[in-house]
C-alpha cells in the first residue's frame, strides 16, 4: 500500500500536544469543535491520531514560506 | 416625536405555540363569518372586528388606542370544533407516530439506546452538524421494534396519505379464512403436497377436532395463537391488511403522553414545544393589518385572500358544531371534519401536492400564508433581502470623455428629485436659504424642510420665498443633488465589487447618465442602450465610507488578479499608438493642443529644431509630460519592442495596450502601486484625453477599401485555396483506396478529418499572410490589431483573405441531410466545399451555401454564450449562498457567523492581492517610494528624522481637492 503521508505533496500532519492545543485555543478564543475538521479515516493522518485530537498541518506556501492550519479529528 | 428608535434584538426563539398562548394573545374570539353589516360597519367578533387593528386612517384601534400606521394590529382566534393537523408538521407527526408506542406513547428505544442518541445529539450540536441525521437514525432504530420495550404492546406500521391522513396498518384474520384453510387441506398433487385431513390438522395444531370443524365451516374465528398454528401447519397466510384511520384527536391524545425526556432525543425542546401542539385546537386569526380589505372604484369592498379563507374556515367550523350537536351520523361528521382540515390546510399552504388548491371565484388560486413567504417574490427574497429603495434613479448611459473617471453626469431632472439632507448651521444658513428660495423646480433647489420641532414641510413654488426667510440653524433642508455630491453607481449583473462604485455628481442637461469611457471595463458597460442605477446616500457615515472606500479611483486594482482593471480602451489605445509608434514630431501649437485637456500648461524644452528652424516636440515628449518625474520602468511592450522609461521620460517603445490598457497595463499598474490611486487616476484621465486629442490630430477612420487587396494578391489567394482543395482531394482519394495510414489512437475516418482540417486551416493562414503582405502598417485595421485596441489579425484575414472552415462542435459541418450536409451535394461527398469551408472573404462576399454554413457555425457561438451566462449566473448564486457569511476578523482569521474558523489567516498569507506586486519581474520598489516621499516632505535631515514613521496617508476627499493637493497648495479647512 502506498503511504500517502510520505508523498511530497502531502504536508506534514502531527498530533498537537494538549498544552500546545490550549495555547492555540486561547489564541483564537475558540473551542476545539470550532476548528476546521478532518476525518479520522483521512489517509494523511498520523497513525496515533484519535477521535477528538487536534492535528497541526504545516504546509509550504508560495507567499509566506509556511502556513499552519489546525484541524479537529471527527469520525 | 414618533417612537422610531431602533431596538436591539436580544434573542429569537423558535418553537411551537401552545393553544393557551393563542388564546392569551388574542384580542377577540371570532365567531361570525360575516365582515361588515349593511351600514358598512365591521361586525363585532367578526373577521373585521375593530379590536384586530385599524387600517382606515383616522380611526382609533379599539385594543391599543393607536392610529393606523402605528398600530401593528392584534391577533384574534377561532376555537376549532375539532382538532386538525397543521400541514407544516406532517412529516414530524409521521415520524413521532412511527417512533413512539401506540399504547404508552414512550419512545420505542431502550434506555441505553436513548442515552446513546442523546449523546450523539449533543455532539452534533457542538460540531454544528445537521441534527436531522441523528433524529432520523433514532426513528429508524425505533421503527425496528415490534413491541414496546416498556409496556410490551405490539406496534403497527403507520401509513401516511398525503397531506394530512394517517393510518395504522394491522394484520388481521381474513374473512375468507375457512375457504383458504380448506383449499390448503386439499393439497396439490402436481406440487407434491399431500392432502391433510381435519384429524391431522387437529393433531398438528393441538386444536380440538370439533373446533377445527367449526373453523372449517366458518362458524368460529380462530384466535391469534390458533391462526398462527394453522398457518404454520399448512404453510399459508390467513391475514389481510386492515387500515385503521387515526383521527387528529387520537393523534393528539397519543402525543400528549409522550414523556419530555423522549422528546429531547428527537431534537425537540420540550419546554418550548410539545408535540401535541402540532395538532391545532385553536386557530390564530391574523390581524386586519396583515389582510387589509380594499375599496374598489365602484365603492365595493374587496377582501384579502386570507380573509376569504378564514370565512370558509368559520363557516365549516360552525356547520360542524351544529351537526354534532344535532347528533348527525358519524359519516357526516367525518366528512365535515375532513372539509375543516382542508380549509385549515389551504389557509396555511395552498400549493400542497395531492390537494386541489383553493380558488377564488374567478378561478385564480388563493395566495395564502405560505405563498406570501415562499419564492423569489416572497417575503424573504422579495421584500426583505430585495427591497425597493427610495433615492435611486435609473436611466440610459452615454459616454462623456470630458468627465473624470471619478465623476458621473447626472441629468438635472434626476438631481431635482434626489435629495441630500442638509443640517443647517450658522455657517451654511446662507446656502440653505438660497436652495429653499430656488424652490423645487429650480436647480439647485430644495424639496422639503424640517423644522426643529420635527414638522416636515414641502417646499412649493408658492411658499419657497417665505420659507427661505424662516430657515435658521437647527433646521434640516432636503436640497437637490449638486456638483461634488457623492453617489453610488451600479450596473447589473453585479458580478464583482467593481460593479458598484462611488462617483462624484456633475449635474448636466438632458436625460442620460454620463460616464467616462475608462470605467466601462469594471462595469462591463457599453452604450448600445445599457441602463445603470444610481443611489443617493442619505447619511454622513455612508457618504464618508463611499468616498474613502468605493470611489472609482480606489477600485483601480482588481482583487481578482491584483492589477489595474481601469485603463485606456479602444480609441485611447489607437491614439497612444499613433502618438508614440513612429515618434512623430509636433510644432508648438500642435503639442500644446494635444496637452490641452491635461494639467500641463507649459511645454518642456523642445527636442530639436526642424529644417525650417521651428522647434519641435516628439510624441515621446508629449506623453512623458504625463508620467511622474521619477518613474523608471523597463519591459517588453505590446508591439514586441522594449519599452524604457527613465526618470519619467519615455525613451524607447510604443505605448499601447500592455502599457496603458485595462486589465494590467504595466504603466498604469506601476503608477497605482507606487504613486497611489490619486496619481493613477490623474494619469489615466490624462492619457485618455491626450489619446483623444492625438487620434483627432492624425484622423482615424476605416472603410471597405482598407480591407480590399489588389487583384494580383487575390489571384495568389485563389491559388492557395485551389492548392488546398487539391490536397484535400488527394487525401480523400487515398482514403477511398485504403492507402491512408491512421494516426496513433485515431480511426481512419478521424485521421482523414484531422488531416483535411489541418490543410484547410493552413490554407486560410496562407491566404491571411498573403493579404497581410499587402496591408501597410498605417492601415487602420492593422493599427487597431497591433496596438490591441480592437480586433485581431485573424479578423483581418477573414475580411481580406478567406473566412475559412466553419465548425460545429469542433468538427467540420456534418449535419443536415442523410450522408450529406445539403441537397446540393452528392451523398458522402467529403470535399472541403461540402463540409463548410468558406473560400471567400467577407469583402468578396459569401456564396449562398457558404453563408448557410457560416450561419450554422455562428448559431453555435450564440447558443454557447446564452448557455454560459445562465450556467455561470447560477454558479455565482450558489457560491454566494455558500460564502456570504464568511468574514475576515480583526485577528486575521476568516470565520463564519457561528465563529467557526474557515482559514487561520486570510488566503493563508493574510495578504490582499491588490497590495502586492503582480509578478516577480515587477517588484514594487518600497525603498524608492519611501525615499521619494521623505525627500519631498522635508527640507532638512533633522526635520525628517523627527517625523519619520508617523505620517498617515491623507484621505483624498474630492476630485477638486485632490487636484489642489497635487499642485502643491494645501487646502485650507473651514475651521
Amino acid at each position: 500500500m502506498v503511504d500517502v503521508s510520505q508523498h511530497e505533496l502531502v504536508p506534514e500532519h502531527t498530533v498537537l500536544e494538549e498544552e500546545a492545543l490550549e495555547e492555540v485555543l486561547e489564541e483564537y478564543d475558540i473551542d476545539r469543535t470550532d476548528l476546521p475538521k478532518i476525518k479520522r479515516t483521512d489517509a494523511a493522518l498520523p497513525d496515533d491520531a484519535e477521535l477528538g485530537d487536534v492535528i497541526k498541518i504545516v504546509r509550504d506556501s508560495r507567499t509566506t514560506d509556511q502556513s499552519v492550519v489546525y484541524r479537529y479529528v471527527v469520525e | 416625536m414618533q417612537d422610531t428608535t431602533p431596538k436591539d434584538i436580544g434573542s429569537l426563539s423558535f418553537g411551537l405555540m401552545e393553544p393557551e398562548e393563542y388564546r392569551e394573545m388574542s384580542a377577540t374570539k371570532i365567531i361570525t363569518a360575516d365582515t361588515y353589516d349593511d351600514d358598512g360597519f365591521p361586525i363585532d367578533m367578526g373577521l373585521m372586528d375593530p379590536r384586530l387593528g385599524v387600517i382606515d386612517p383616522g380611526l382609533e384601534c379599539k385594543t391599543c388606542g393607536k392610529h393606523s400606521g402605528s398600530c401593528n394590529g392584534h391577533f384574534g382566534h377561532i376555537e376549532l370544533a375539532a382538532p386538525v393537523i397543521h400541514v407544516g408538521f406532517t412529516k414530524l407527526i409521521r415520524r413521532l407516530l412511527r417512533g413512539t408506542c401506540r399504547e404508552c406513547s414512550k419512545l420505542l428505544l431502550t434506555e441505553d439506546e436513548r442515552d446513546e442518541f442523546r449523546d450523539q445529539l449533543t455532539e452534533s450540536r457542538k460540531l454544528s452538524r445537521d441534527l436531522n441525521d441523528v433524529t432520523k437514525a433514532a426513528i429508524r432504530q425505533a421503527r425496528k421494534k415490534d413491541r414496546c420495550p416498556f409496556c410490551g404492546e405490539i406496534q403497527y406500521d403507520i401509513d401516511h396519505e398525503k397531506p394530512t391522513t394517517y393510518y395504522e396498518v394491522q394484520q388481521v384474520l381474513t374473512s375468507e379464512y375457512s375457504q383458504r384453510i380448506a383449499g390448503a387441506m386439499q393439497g396439490d398433487e402436481e406440487e407434491g403436497v399431500e392432502r391433510t385431513t381435519p384429524d391431522e390438522l387437529a393433531e398438528q395444531t393441538e386444536i380440538e377436532l370439533t373446533r377445527v370443524n367449526e373453523i372449517l365451516s366458518g362458524s368460529f374465528r380462530p384466535r391469534e395463537s390458533q391462526r398462527k398454528a394453522i398457518e404454520k401447519a399448512l404453510d399459508i397466510d390467513l391475514t389481510e391488511e386492515d387500515t385503521n384511520k387515526l383521527m387528529p384527536s387520537d393523534i393528539r391524545d397519543w402525543f400528549e403522553n409522550i414523556p419530555d425526556e423522549d422528546i429531547e432525543v428527537l431534537g425537540i425542546n420540550p419546554e418550548r414545544s410539545r408535540p401535541e401542539w402540532m395538532i391545532l385546537t385553536v386557530l390564530p386569526v391574523p390581524p386586519v393589518t396583515a389582510r387589509p380589505s380594499i375599496t374598489l372604484d365602484n365603492g365595493q369592498r374587496s377582501e384579502d385572500d386570507l380573509t376569504h379563507k378564514l370565512v370558509d374556515i368559520i363557516r365549516i367550523n360552525q356547520r360542524f358544531m351544529e351537526n354534532r350537536e344535532a347528533g348527525a351520523p358519524q359519516l357526516i361528521i367525518e366528512d365535515l371534519w375532513e372539509l375543516l382540515q382542508y380549509h385549515v390546510t389551504t389557509f396555511m399552504d395552498n400549493e400542497i401536492s395531492g390537494t386541489p388548491p383553493a380558488r377564488h371565484r374567478s378561478g385564480r388560486p388563493l395566495k395564502t400564508l405560505s405563498q406570501r413567504l415562499k419564492g423569489k417574490e416572497g417575503r424573504f427574497r422579495g421584500s426583505l433581502s430585495g427591497k425597493r429603495v427610495n433615492f435611486s434613479a435609473r436611466t440610459v448611459i452615454s459616454p462623456d470623455p470630458t468627465l473624470s473617471m471619478n465623476e458621473v453626469g447626472v441629468p438635472d431632472r434626476v438631481a431635482k428629485e434626489m435629495t441630500q439632507t442638509m443640517n443647517v448651521t450658522e455657517r451654511n444658513v446662507a446656502d440653505a436659504r438660497r436652495f429653499v428660495s430656488n424652490g423645487p423646480e429650480g436647480h439647485p433647489g430644495a424639496n422639503y424642510v424640517r423644522r426643529p420641532d420635527g414638522r416636515r414641510l414641502k417646499v412649493t413654488e408658492k411658499n419657497c420665498e417665505q420659507l427661505a426667510e424662516k430657515i435658521e440653524a437647527g433646521w434640516e433642508v432636503n436640497r437637490h443633488l449638486i456638483d461634488g455630491d457623492i453617489v453610488i453607481f451600479n450596473r447589473q449583473p453585479s458580478l464583482h465589487r467593481m460593479s458598484i462604485m462611488a462617483h462624484e455628481v456633475v449635474v448636466m442637461p438632458y436625460k442620460t447618465f454620463r460616464l467616462n469611457t475608462v470605467v466601462c471595463p469594471p462595469y462591463n458597460a457599453d452604450f448600445d442602450g445599457d441602463e445603470m442605477n444610481m443611489h443617493a446616500l442619505q447619511n454622513e457615515e455612508a457618504r464618508a465610507e463611499a468616498r474613502v472606500l468605493m470611489r472609482v479611483q480606489e477600485q483601480m486594482l482588481s482583487p481578482r488578479f491584483g492589477e489595474n482593471i481601469i485603463g485606456a480602451i479602444q480609441d485611447h489605445i489607437s491614439g497612444m499608438y499613433l502618438l508614440t509608434h513612429d515618434n512623430p514630431r509636433f510644432n508648438e501649437t500642435q503639442a500644446l493642443d494635444l496637452l490641452r485637456a491635461t494639467r500641463i500648461d507649459e511645454l518642456p524644452d523642445p527636442s530639436g529644431v526642424d529644417d525650417e528652424g521651428e522647434p519641435f516636440w516628439t510624441g515621446y515628449d508629449v506623453f512623458s509630460e504625463l508620467l511622474p518625474d521619477d518613474l523608471n520602468l523597463e519591459f517588453t511592450g505590446t508591439v514586441g519592442d522594449e519599452v524604457v522609461v527613465e526618470d519619467g521620460q519615455l525613451l524607447k517603445g510604443t505605448i499601447a495596450e500592455d502599457e496603458v490598457g485595462e486589465f494590467g497595463g504595466e504603466i498604469v499598474d506601476t503608477i497605482t502601486k507606487v504613486y497611489g490611486n490619486t496619481r493613477a487616476r490623474i494619469f489615466v484621465n490624462e492619457v485618455s484625453t491626450l489619446a483623444m486629442r492625438a487620434i483627432m490630430h492624425f484622423g482615424f477612420s476605416i472603410g471597405i477599401d482598407d480591407e480590399t487587396i489588389p487583384g494580383e494578391a487575390q489571384a495568389r489567394i485563389d491559388e492557395t485555396i485551389a492548392d488546398a482543395n487539391d490536397r484535400v482531394e488527394e487525401l480523400i482519394e487515398a482514403y477511398e483506396n485504403n492507402e491512408l495510414e491512421s494516426l496513433p489512437g485515431r480511426t481512419i475516418d478521424e485521421t482523414l478529418e484531422m488531416k483535411i482540417m489541418q490543410s484547410l486551416s493552413r490554407a486560410r493562414d496562407n491566404a491571411g499572410n498573403i493579404a497581410d503582405e499587402h496591408f501597410q502598417d498605417d492601415n487602420p485595421a492593422v493599427v487597431m490589431a497591433n496596438s490591441g485596441a480592437r480586433g485581431s489579425m485573424l479578423n483581418l484575414t477573414q475580411m481580406a483573405g478567406a473566412v475559412g472552415q466553419q465548425a460545429v462542435r469542433g468538427e467540420r459541418i456534418n449535419r443536415g441531410y442523410e450522408d450529406r450536409t445539403l441537397s446540393h451535394y452528392e451523398p458522402n461527398d467529403l470535399s472541403a466545399e461540402a463540409h463548410g469551408f468558406v473560400e471567400n472573404s467577407y469583402t468578396s462576399g459569401l456564396t449562398p451555401r457558404e453563408f448557410f454554413f457560416h450561419a450554422m457555425g455562428g448559431r453555435e457561438g450564440l447558443v454557447d454564450t446564452a448557455v454560459r451566462t445562465s450556467k455561470s449566473g447560477y454558479l455565482q448564486r450558489r457560491l454566494i449562498n455558500a460564502l456570504h457569511e464568511l468574514e475576515t476578523q480583526y485577528d486575521g482569521t476568516v470565520r463564519d457567523s457561528s465563529d467557526t474558523i474557515i482559514q487561520f489567516e486570510f488566503g493563508e498569507d493574510g495578504t490582499s492581492p491588490v497590495k502586492v506586486s503582480s509578478d516577480d519581474d515587477n517588484d514594487i520598489d518600497v525603498d524608492q517610494i519611501a525615499s521619494r516621499v521623505l525627500d519631498s516632505e522635508f527640507d532638512s535631515e533633522t526635520e525628517r528624522d523627527e517625523f519619520l514613521g508617523t505620517r498617515p496617508e491623507p484621505t483624498n476627499l474630492s476630485e477638486h481637492a485632490d487636484d489642489r493637493l497635487t499642485d502643491g497648495t494645501e487646502v485650507s479647512s473651514d475651521d
